[in-house]
Protein backbone atom coordinates (compact mmCIF):
# COMPACT_ATOMS: atom_id res chain seq x y z
CA UNK A 1 0.00 0.00 0.00
CA UNK A 2 1.32 3.42 -0.83
CA UNK A 3 1.51 5.77 2.12
CA UNK A 4 -0.86 8.69 1.89
CA UNK A 5 1.91 11.12 2.69
CA UNK A 6 4.27 9.82 -0.02
CA UNK A 7 5.77 12.58 -2.11
CA UNK A 8 4.67 13.06 -5.68
CA UNK A 9 6.14 15.85 -7.76
CA UNK A 10 3.71 18.76 -7.79
CA UNK A 11 4.75 21.59 -10.13
CA UNK A 12 2.16 23.91 -8.58
CA UNK A 13 3.66 23.32 -5.17
CA UNK A 14 7.18 24.04 -6.44
CA UNK A 15 5.93 27.22 -8.11
CA UNK A 16 4.06 28.31 -4.96
CA UNK A 17 7.19 27.88 -2.85
CA UNK A 18 9.30 29.82 -5.34
CA UNK A 19 6.77 32.67 -5.52
CA UNK A 20 6.41 32.81 -1.75
CA UNK A 21 10.18 33.09 -1.49
CA UNK A 22 10.02 35.96 -3.95
CA UNK A 23 7.78 37.91 -1.59
CA UNK A 24 4.30 36.97 -2.81
CA UNK A 25 2.48 35.75 0.34
CA UNK A 26 -0.70 35.03 -1.63
CA UNK A 27 1.14 32.14 -3.35
CA UNK A 28 1.44 30.49 0.08
CA UNK A 29 -2.32 29.86 0.08
CA UNK A 30 -1.87 26.95 -2.28
CA UNK A 31 0.34 25.22 0.28
CA UNK A 32 -2.11 26.01 3.09
CA UNK A 33 -5.08 24.63 1.17
CA UNK A 34 -3.17 21.51 0.13
CA UNK A 35 -1.84 20.54 3.57
CA UNK A 36 -4.09 22.18 6.15
CA UNK A 37 -6.50 19.27 6.79
CA UNK A 38 -3.71 16.78 7.23
CA UNK A 39 -1.70 19.15 9.44
CA UNK A 40 -4.70 19.67 11.73
CA UNK A 41 -5.23 15.91 11.83
CA UNK A 42 -1.59 15.23 12.74
CA UNK A 43 -1.75 17.83 15.52
CA UNK A 44 -5.03 16.42 16.81
CA UNK A 45 -3.57 12.91 16.86
CA UNK A 46 -0.95 14.12 19.32
CA UNK A 47 -2.73 16.73 21.44
CA UNK A 48 -6.23 15.15 21.21
CA UNK A 49 -8.00 18.46 21.35
CA UNK A 50 -9.58 20.27 18.42
CA UNK A 51 -8.93 23.82 19.64
CA UNK A 52 -5.28 23.11 20.32
CA UNK A 53 -4.93 21.33 16.98
CA UNK A 54 -6.36 24.37 15.22
CA UNK A 55 -3.95 26.75 16.96
CA UNK A 56 -0.99 24.45 16.34
CA UNK A 57 -1.76 24.12 12.64
CA UNK A 58 -1.96 27.88 12.37
CA UNK A 59 1.34 28.34 14.21
CA UNK A 60 3.04 25.66 12.11
CA UNK A 61 2.08 27.33 8.83
CA UNK A 62 3.16 30.76 10.06
CA UNK A 63 6.53 29.41 11.22
CA UNK A 64 7.03 27.61 7.92
CA UNK A 65 6.25 30.87 6.11
CA UNK A 66 8.69 32.84 8.25
CA UNK A 67 11.43 30.32 7.48
CA UNK A 68 10.56 29.70 3.84
CA UNK A 69 13.85 31.28 2.71
CA UNK A 70 15.70 28.36 4.30
CA UNK A 71 13.52 25.80 2.51
CA UNK A 72 15.10 24.27 -0.59
CA UNK A 73 12.92 24.82 -3.65
CA UNK A 74 12.05 21.47 -5.21
CA UNK A 75 11.90 19.59 -1.90
CA UNK A 76 8.44 18.36 -0.85
CA UNK A 77 6.72 20.79 1.51
CA UNK A 78 4.64 18.08 3.24
CA UNK A 79 7.34 16.38 5.35
CA UNK A 80 8.60 19.79 6.47
CA UNK A 81 5.24 21.15 7.63
CA UNK A 82 4.37 17.79 9.27
CA UNK A 83 7.66 17.88 11.16
CA UNK A 84 7.01 21.43 12.35
CA UNK A 85 3.48 20.66 13.55
CA UNK A 86 4.63 17.41 15.20
CA UNK A 87 7.35 19.22 17.16
CA UNK A 88 4.96 21.97 18.23
CA UNK A 89 2.36 19.40 19.30
CA UNK A 90 4.90 17.36 21.27
CA UNK A 91 5.93 20.56 23.09
CA UNK A 92 2.29 21.12 24.06
CA UNK A 93 2.01 17.54 25.35
CA UNK A 94 5.22 17.92 27.35
CA UNK A 95 3.98 21.19 28.82
CA UNK A 96 0.66 19.55 29.70
CA UNK A 97 2.36 16.65 31.46
CA UNK A 98 4.35 19.12 33.56
CA UNK A 99 1.16 20.97 34.46
CA UNK A 100 -0.60 17.67 35.21
CA UNK A 101 2.08 16.73 37.67
CA UNK A 102 1.46 20.00 39.45
CA UNK A 103 -2.34 19.84 39.42
CA UNK A 104 -4.08 16.46 39.31
CA UNK A 105 -7.49 18.03 38.91
CA UNK A 106 -6.44 19.61 35.61
CA UNK A 107 -5.57 16.18 34.27
CA UNK A 108 -9.06 14.86 34.92
CA UNK A 109 -10.57 17.86 33.19
CA UNK A 110 -8.22 17.39 30.25
CA UNK A 111 -9.12 13.75 29.86
CA UNK A 112 -12.85 14.50 29.86
CA UNK A 113 -12.26 17.06 27.13
CA UNK A 114 -10.15 14.56 25.11
CA UNK A 115 -12.94 12.02 25.13
CA UNK A 116 -15.44 14.67 24.05
CA UNK A 117 -13.28 15.47 21.03
CA UNK A 118 -13.31 11.94 19.60
CA UNK A 119 -14.59 11.96 16.02
CA UNK A 120 -18.36 11.54 16.02
CA UNK A 121 -18.36 8.80 13.39
CA UNK A 122 -16.25 6.47 15.53
CA UNK A 123 -17.82 3.00 15.42
CA UNK A 124 -17.45 0.18 17.90
CA UNK A 125 -14.35 -1.43 16.35
CA UNK A 126 -12.70 1.95 15.88
CA UNK A 127 -13.45 2.72 19.53
CA UNK A 128 -11.76 -0.54 20.53
CA UNK A 129 -8.73 0.33 18.42
CA UNK A 130 -8.64 3.79 19.95
CA UNK A 131 -8.74 2.34 23.44
CA UNK A 132 -5.96 -0.13 22.56
CA UNK A 133 -3.85 2.67 21.08
CA UNK A 134 -4.34 4.75 24.21
CA UNK A 135 -3.03 1.92 26.38
CA UNK A 136 0.35 1.92 24.57
CA UNK A 137 3.42 3.74 25.89
CA UNK A 138 3.79 7.26 24.48
CA UNK A 139 6.25 6.68 21.61
CA UNK A 140 4.61 3.43 20.52
CA UNK A 141 1.22 5.14 20.55
CA UNK A 142 2.51 8.07 18.54
CA UNK A 143 4.24 5.92 15.94
CA UNK A 144 1.35 3.46 15.68
CA UNK A 145 -1.16 6.24 15.29
CA UNK A 146 0.88 7.95 12.56
CA UNK A 147 1.31 4.67 10.71
CA UNK A 148 -2.13 3.13 11.15
CA UNK A 149 -4.44 6.11 11.33
CA UNK A 150 -2.59 8.84 9.43
CA UNK A 151 -1.01 6.26 7.07
CA UNK A 152 2.47 7.78 7.05
CA UNK A 153 5.38 5.62 5.92
CA UNK A 154 8.24 4.61 8.23
CA UNK A 155 10.52 7.13 6.53
CA UNK A 156 8.03 9.96 6.96
CA UNK A 157 7.48 9.14 10.63
CA UNK A 158 11.24 8.98 11.19
CA UNK A 159 11.59 12.45 9.66
CA UNK A 160 8.73 13.90 11.67
CA UNK A 161 9.87 12.54 15.02
CA UNK A 162 13.61 12.94 14.44
CA UNK A 163 14.19 9.22 14.89
CA UNK A 164 16.00 6.76 12.67
CA UNK A 165 13.91 4.37 10.64
CA UNK A 166 15.04 1.33 12.64
CA UNK A 167 13.74 2.89 15.85
CA UNK A 168 10.40 3.64 14.19
CA UNK A 169 10.14 0.02 12.99
CA UNK A 170 11.00 -1.22 16.46
CA UNK A 171 8.33 0.96 18.14
CA UNK A 172 5.83 -0.13 15.53
CA UNK A 173 6.63 -3.80 15.92
CA UNK A 174 6.11 -3.63 19.69
CA UNK A 175 2.91 -1.64 19.25
CA UNK A 176 1.57 -4.11 16.68
CA UNK A 177 2.19 -7.05 18.97
CA UNK A 178 0.35 -5.36 21.85
CA UNK A 179 -2.50 -4.24 19.62
CA UNK A 180 -2.86 -7.76 18.27
CA UNK A 181 -3.06 -9.14 21.80
CA UNK A 182 -5.61 -6.58 22.89
CA UNK A 183 -7.72 -6.94 19.75
CA UNK A 184 -7.44 -10.72 19.52
CA UNK A 185 -11.21 -11.15 19.79
CA UNK A 186 -11.69 -8.88 16.75
CA UNK A 187 -8.86 -10.01 14.47
CA UNK A 188 -7.82 -13.34 15.93
CA UNK A 189 -4.59 -13.80 17.84
CA UNK A 190 -2.69 -16.36 15.74
CA UNK A 191 -0.15 -15.75 12.97
CA UNK A 192 -1.26 -18.15 10.26
CA UNK B 1 -4.57 -13.96 10.03
CA UNK B 2 -1.22 -12.97 8.53
CA UNK B 3 0.67 -9.93 9.82
CA UNK B 4 0.13 -7.94 6.61
CA UNK B 5 -3.58 -8.75 6.54
CA UNK B 6 -3.86 -7.74 10.19
CA UNK B 7 -2.25 -4.35 9.48
CA UNK B 8 -4.43 -3.80 6.41
CA UNK B 9 -7.61 -4.52 8.35
CA UNK B 10 -6.44 -2.49 11.31
CA UNK B 11 -5.76 0.50 9.06
CA UNK B 12 -9.11 0.14 7.39
CA UNK B 13 -10.96 -0.08 10.70
CA UNK B 14 -8.91 2.75 12.23
CA UNK B 15 -9.76 5.14 9.42
CA UNK B 16 -12.70 6.71 11.33
CA UNK B 17 -10.19 7.68 14.02
CA UNK B 18 -8.55 10.14 11.69
CA UNK B 19 -9.61 13.64 12.62
CA UNK B 20 -11.33 15.29 9.68
CA UNK B 21 -11.64 19.03 10.27
CA UNK B 22 -14.84 20.48 8.88
CA UNK B 23 -15.02 23.28 6.31
CA UNK B 24 -15.61 25.91 9.01
CA UNK B 25 -12.47 24.96 10.83
CA UNK B 26 -10.24 24.88 7.75
CA UNK B 27 -11.64 28.20 6.49
CA UNK B 28 -11.11 29.79 9.89
CA UNK B 29 -7.53 28.56 10.22
CA UNK B 30 -6.67 29.51 6.62
CA UNK B 31 -8.05 33.02 7.25
CA UNK B 32 -5.98 33.41 10.42
CA UNK B 33 -2.84 32.25 8.63
CA UNK B 34 -3.52 34.70 5.78
CA UNK B 35 -4.04 37.50 8.26
CA UNK B 36 -0.80 36.75 10.07
CA UNK B 37 1.41 36.45 7.01
CA UNK B 38 -0.04 39.36 5.07
CA UNK B 39 -0.07 41.88 7.89
CA UNK B 40 2.22 44.73 6.81
CA UNK B 41 5.29 44.96 8.98
CA UNK B 42 5.40 47.72 11.58
CA UNK B 43 8.08 50.40 11.45
CA UNK B 44 10.06 48.71 14.20
CA UNK B 45 9.91 45.36 12.37
CA UNK B 46 11.16 46.98 9.15
CA UNK B 47 13.96 48.70 11.06
CA UNK B 48 14.85 45.47 12.83
CA UNK B 49 14.87 43.62 9.50
CA UNK B 50 17.42 46.12 8.14
CA UNK B 51 19.35 46.64 11.31
CA UNK B 52 20.01 42.98 12.17
CA UNK B 53 22.08 42.09 9.09
CA UNK B 54 23.74 45.52 9.21
CA UNK B 55 24.70 45.05 12.86
CA UNK B 56 25.95 41.54 12.12
CA UNK B 57 28.08 42.79 9.21
CA UNK B 58 29.52 45.63 11.29
CA UNK B 59 30.28 43.25 14.16
CA UNK B 60 32.06 40.90 11.77
CA UNK B 61 34.06 43.80 10.32
CA UNK B 62 34.98 45.07 13.79
CA UNK B 63 36.09 41.60 14.83
CA UNK B 64 38.17 41.17 11.68
CA UNK B 65 39.74 44.62 12.17
CA UNK B 66 40.56 43.90 15.82
CA UNK B 67 42.15 40.56 14.95
CA UNK B 68 44.07 42.20 12.10
CA UNK B 69 45.40 44.99 14.30
CA UNK B 70 46.46 42.54 17.01
CA UNK B 71 48.20 40.37 14.43
CA UNK B 72 50.01 43.32 12.82
CA UNK B 73 50.97 44.65 16.23
CA UNK B 74 52.43 41.30 17.29
CA UNK B 75 54.24 40.82 14.01
CA UNK B 76 55.80 44.27 14.12
CA UNK B 77 56.87 43.90 17.75
CA UNK B 78 58.48 40.57 16.84
CA UNK B 79 60.35 42.30 14.04
CA UNK B 80 61.44 45.03 16.40
CA UNK B 81 62.84 42.46 18.82
CA UNK B 82 65.15 41.00 16.11
CA UNK B 83 68.65 42.52 16.44
CA UNK B 84 69.66 44.54 13.39
CA UNK B 85 73.07 45.85 12.36
CA UNK B 86 71.94 49.30 13.35
CA UNK B 87 70.66 48.19 16.74
CA UNK B 88 73.78 46.20 17.45
CA UNK B 89 75.98 49.05 16.44
CA UNK B 90 73.87 51.37 18.54
CA UNK B 91 74.28 49.34 21.70
CA UNK B 92 77.79 47.92 21.43
CA UNK B 93 81.00 49.82 21.94
CA UNK B 94 83.17 50.00 18.84
CA UNK B 95 86.80 49.16 19.38
CA UNK B 96 89.41 50.36 16.96
CA UNK B 97 93.00 49.15 17.21
CA UNK B 98 95.71 51.25 15.65
CA UNK B 99 99.47 50.86 16.21
CA UNK B 100 99.00 48.72 19.31
CA UNK B 101 96.56 51.14 20.91
CA UNK B 102 92.92 50.34 21.36
CA UNK B 103 90.38 53.08 21.01
CA UNK B 104 86.82 52.61 22.18
CA UNK B 105 84.04 54.63 20.70
CA UNK B 106 80.67 54.83 22.37
CA UNK B 107 78.10 55.64 19.77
Amino acid sequence: MKAAGAHEEDPLETAAIAETKNGRPEAYEYLVSKYLKRVISVAWGIVRNADDAEDLAQEAFVRAYENIARFRTGDPFGPWIYRIVTNLSLDVVKHRSRVRQEALSDMEEGERRDRADLPAKTNEIAARIESALQSLPEMQRLVARMHLVEEFSHTEIAGMLNLNEGTVRSHLSLARRKLREQLADVYGGSYE
Amino acid sequence: MSEDRFIDRLREDARPLRFEPDAFMTTRVAARIRERIQTPATASQVLARWFRPLAASLSALALAATLGIVWIDRTSSDVQQQPTVESLSATNTIEISAAGDVYRVNP
